[in-house]
């Protein structure tokens, strides 16, 4: 074969298993959702299918294709069916440029562990994130239903808002880098200089704003069930609603594999030059792939631990912090970097900028408390 | 380049002081901070500079083009009274704010050396004016003409840009001098045909700002919707960057092409001429007829933009000038009699509104109708002048049938615009003494001592453009 | 495949998007026409190499401006049928001055001899994001500045048009 075509299977290969990992670990998030769930609740949680469970996504997937494909009346019937699958297709196109890992030599063809490496890869999944409200709001809006449309219209307010920050809090780390290629911000953060020693604020403010772009709890406004029935998929039934909640979840693996190659050295990990010199560079970078998937993991774990923590925001409190809370601090974020980067002490700028921060709202808490009480 | 900057900043200042500030002396600090950088445009007098890479271009003229406008600027903030009667429902520092930041923008329409500068600062004035337009939102009429103003003018910014995409891909230039050099060093046969096309495309979108006739529908709309005072700054700041970027354009650049979009030039200027004057007789609402009059004071500044003499830029400066000045004062003595009259008459635009004036009011009187003399071009006002001028230029360049047109259309402004001065002096009405604002009194004054010393020396001026 | 045929395949999309924006009778579906059209305009950008600019016209055409759009016509009720505003006359004026745009550029197309690119001198990595910013802070550092005054005074008024008013409703 020739070498391009190698490549190009190789790539093609790359690209099959990030799906397939991304697909089968939606799949179990669900089934960990319920347990982590039931373990905050005191309960015990899904444990019929198999041993403990395990058993349980695979019954529920079994369910959801067995259920009435059900179209409303008046609904319109080519974008109803196209909301979902927009959804899933935004949310499966992100992973195309996440570094899973370094250069790699299998039988003789070297390539490295992602799936495209373009010079602007942050901005393309910042391109696809702002393109991932369209399933909501198309689908919200082809059911006729106000409660539907309702959430579709929160779903793409909140989305706009939360952008702006989330942009921002990325120039941040562009400034350190001075590249859009994810392949460079990762090898710049590698031998533990991870962006979030640098970057504490602007990690605090990229999660939250995942955090209201995947529309999860607390700023899961948009399928408020208290106020909104089921929001955008509330006429949704059988795999179509499937694939709104896969999607969900997915959008939850792909924005923990972004944090951890933006904040957290990508597939960096303690002791991979030991490795490397003990095993060879191939299976360090196996290691590193699974070090990212591993950290992503933990952080669709914070996505869980949050839910079950926090109630919901009020729709009107989501949009103040997203405009006067988040965009604020994170132009003050890009100028401590800034500053950081001019003194040539960016470590201890970032954090002095974070202290400062938090002394400042103390104070600025102390003071307005006294005001109210006298 | 220096009062740009400082207008932008001023213009930031102007927000924060919003907080603080009490609505007159948001007023006089504004006053100062047009003055000031009246001040800095005026320092380069006589020197000609490039900036930032030949974006701009400083030259006397620009400093003149510059000096009218800040002065028509200067004008309308003196006019506005602090926008002190509606204590609830208006914004003075984001008027002023807004108004020194569309100040820029023009100040960048008459010095630009590249056309992204030119559509930089149409945008800039354009976007400005749209919000002005719509600034008394509790008026339907208001924000009908904000809306038509926004929908046609995002419109017309197209065709510029369509314009200067066509001119970009057929001269390999956005610089002034850049497209220049290459027409002159490319012989025209070997041109693109589609240049033409763009030329009279950027024309089309510059004319649209000027309200030349077929693009003109939104004008009357758009002049009485928007509150009085916003009337005035885009009948007077708009068109004059307006005619300096039309200049810049079709002289300056293409001159060389002028018998490529002449006729097209033509053919709109006496459409203007005629179309101005006739609708402008018809009209019942005085606001309405000074729109329809800026139609037509259009036509006759494009007369000279066609004749295209040495003398232009100084006829356009002239007759910039002399308009600016009637025309806020026009419309000042219109904005405080209508305030009167809200509620005392259905109408409060129409020329009955005015019936009566000169009875208690001899002063507000006496400046209107010497607004509307020199806007009618009558001997010994500004206006006669700049129409006489036009016709000069006209001459040397043998153009007799615009000229006659020109002339019939003139007789025929006399009629519309002596009907304001009837309704003030002859017919009878009641209306008590309105108070106006010191500074108010002394804008009004020096505007009209402006109109009669130009109008006596026109040599004045005339030696210094 | 050579990168004509794609060229011809991404144009023959965009002008098909395009028209049916124009053509289909439920503003929803123009909606979603005009963000695939951004989409094969950002394809050409990719044809130029000029990734930069496919990115940004995703994230802020596709991803910012059309999802407003949408958000807004959603709110009107489209099952009411307006009668068509505009009388025979003005469709006729409409399609005789588009269509004299239409022959004249054309023909004016149709003569002219593209330049080939100097190849000593061609530079394919013109439009990356490094250059781009370059050009940006050096050559256009003024109108690049002068934008935002441009986008403030669009802020400042837009603030000020939506703020709500003493006595205004809450909703």
């Amino acid at each position: 074969m020739e070498p391009t075509n190698t490549l190009f299977m190789a790539k093609a290969v790359i690209i099959l298993v990030v799906f397939a990992i991304t697909l089968g670990v939606a799949a179990y998030s669900t089934y960990f959702e319920r347990k982590i769930a039931a373990f905050m609740q005191d309960r015990v949680g899904p444990d019929r299918a198999g041993p403990f469970g395990i058993l349980q996504p695979l019954a529920d997937a079994v369910k959801m294709f067995m259920k009435e494909d059900f179209i409303p009346s008046h609904a319109n019937k080519w974008l109803f069916i196209m909301g979902p699958c927009l959804s899933m297709l935004t949310a499966l196109m992100t992973s195309a440029v996440i570094p899973f890992g370094d250069t790699v030599t299998v039988a003789g063809v070297t390539f490295d562990l992602q799936g495209i490496d373009v010079n602007i890869g942050i901005l393309w999944v910042f391109g696809i994130v702002s393109l991932g409200v369209y399933g909501i709001l198309i689908g919200g809006w082809a059911s006729n239903n106000k409660y539907a449309l309702l959430g579709g219209i929160r779903a793409a307010s909140q989305n706009i808002s939360y952008e702006l920050a989330m942009g921002l809090s990325i120039i941040a780390i562009l400034m350190f880098s001075g590249s859009l290629s994810t392949k460079t911000i990762v090898e710049a953060q590698q031998n533990g200089h991870w962006n979030i020693f640098y970057q504490p604020l602007g990690f605090i403010i990229f999660i939250v704003c995942a955090f209201a772009e995947c529309n999860r709890t607390p700023f899961d406004l948009p399928e408020c069930e208290t106020e909104l029935i089921g929001g955008y998929h509330t006429e949704y039934s059988s795999m179509k609603l499937g694939f709104y909640l896969f999607a969900e979840y997915i959008n939850m693996f792909i924005s923990g594999a972004v944090m951890a190659t933006l904040f957290f050295g990508g597939y960096d990990y303690p002791g991979y030059e030991f490795v490397a010199n003990k095993l060879g560079e191939t299976p360090a970078a196996f290691i590193g792939a699974g070090a990212l998937i591993g950290k992503a993991l933990f952080f669709v774990f914070v996505f869980m631990w949050v839910r079950w923590t926090l109630p919901r925001f009020r729709y009107d409190q989501l949009m103040n912090l997203g405009w006067t809370g988040l965009i604020p601090l994170s132009i003050y974020n890009v100028l401590v970097t800034g500053i950081g980067i001019l003194s040539g002490q960016p470590i201890i700028a970032g954090i002095a900028g974070f202290v400062l921060l938090i002394l400042g709202l103390i104070i600025y808490d102390q003071l307005t408390v006294k005001k109210k009480i006298a | 380049m220096t009062p740009v900057i400082a207008l932008s900043l001023f213009g930031i200042i102007n927000l924060f002081l919003g907080f603080t500030f009490k609505r007159q002396s948001l007023q006089v600090v504004t006053l100062l901070f047009i003055i000031c950088s009246m001040a800095l445009t005026a320092m380069d007098w006589n020197h000609e500079y490039l900036w930032f890479g030949d974006m701009m271009k400083t030259n006397n003229l620009s400093i003149n083009f510059s000096l009218i406008i800040q002065l028509a600027g200067l004008l309308v903030v003196a006019f506005s009274n602090g926008f002190g009667k509606d204590e609830v429902y208006t914004q003075p520092a984001e008027y002023y704010a807004i108004l020194l930041f569309s100040l820029v923008g023009a100040l960048l329409m008459v010095s630009f050396q590249n056309l992204i500068m030119l559509f930089v600062g149409l945008e800039i004035l354009s976007v400005a004016m749209y919000v002005l337009t719509g600034s008394d939102k509790r008026n339907l009429r208001s924000n009908e003409a904000a809306l038509k103003y926004f929908l046609m003018g995002s419109f017309a910014t197209g065709f510029l840009l369509f314009g200067i995409a066509l001119v970009y891909g057929s001269t390999r230039s956005l610089y002034i001098s850049g497209i220049l050099y290459n027409l002159s060093h490319t012989a025209p046969e070997s041109l693109p045909s589609f240049l033409y096309a763009g030329i009279i495309l950027m024309g089309i979108g510059l004319l649209f700002k000027i309200s030349a006739a077929p693009f003109h529908f939104w004008t009357p709309d758009v002049y009485e919707g928007a509150p009085t005072i916003f009337t005035m700054f885009m009948s007077t700041v708009v068109k004059t960057a307006g005619f300096a970027a039309i200049y810049h354009i079709l002289d300056v650049t293409f001159g060389g092409f002028q018998k490529n979009w002449i006729i097209t030039v033509y053919f709109i200027t006496i459409i203007t001429l005629i179309l101005g004057n006739i609708s402008a007789a018809y009209q019942q609402s005085a606001k309405r007829m000074l729109a329809f009059s800026s139609i037509s004071h259009a036509g006759y500044m494009l007369l000279t933009v066609c004749a295209n003499q040495p003398s232009t830029s100084s006829n356009i400066l002239y007759y910039s000038l002399a308009y600016t000045l009637a025309t806020a004062v026009s419309f000042a003595v219109l904005m405080v009699v209508a305030e009167y009259q809200t509620g005392r008459t259905e109408k409060p635009e129409n020329f009955d509104a005015l019936n009566g004036l000169a009875k208690n009011n001899p002063s507000l009187a006496f400046a209107f109708t010497v607004a509307l003399l020199s806007l009618a071009g009558i001997p010994l006002t500004a206006g006669f002048w700049g129409k006489f001028f036009v016709f000069t230029d006209m001459f040397n360049k043998n153009l007799t049938y615009p000229i006659i047109i020109a002339v019939l259309m003139s007789a025929v402004g006399i009629y519309y615009y002596f009907k304001g001065i009837i309704s003030v002096y002859f017919n009878s009405g009641e209306i008590e003494k309105i108070e106006t604002s010191f500074l108010f009194k002394i804008a009004l004054w020096s505007a009209c001592i402006g109109t009669l010393v130009l109008g006596i020396y026109p040599t004045l001026l005339k030696s210094i453009f | 495949m050579e990168v004509s045929n794609y060229w011809y395949f991404l144009s023959g999309l965009t002008l098909l998007s395009a028209l049916m924006v124009v053509l289909s009778k439920n503003p929803i579906h123009s909606v979603l026409y005009l963000v695939f059209t951004f989409f094969c305009i950002s394809g050409h950008y990719v044809l130029l190499n000029a990734q930069f600019l496919m990115a940004v016209n995703i994230i802020v055409y596709a991803g910012a401006i059309m999802v407003l759009f949408l958000f807004v016509i959603m709110m009107f009720d489209l099952k009411k049928n307006i009668p068509d505003s505009k009388t025979n006359l003005t469709k006729l004026a409409g399609t005789v001055v588009a269509g004299s745009v239409l022959v004249i550029l054309v023909a004016a197309f149709r003569t002219i001899q593209y330049p080939t690119p100097d190849e000593s001198t061609f530079n394919p990595n013109n439009g990356m994001v490094e250059n781009l910013g370059k050009v940006l802070y050096s050559e256009y550092l003024l109108p690049f500045e002068l934008v935002t005054v441009l986008f403030f005074v669009a802020m400042v008024g837009s603030v000020m048009l939506g703020k709500r008013e003493v006595g205004d409703r809450n909703f």
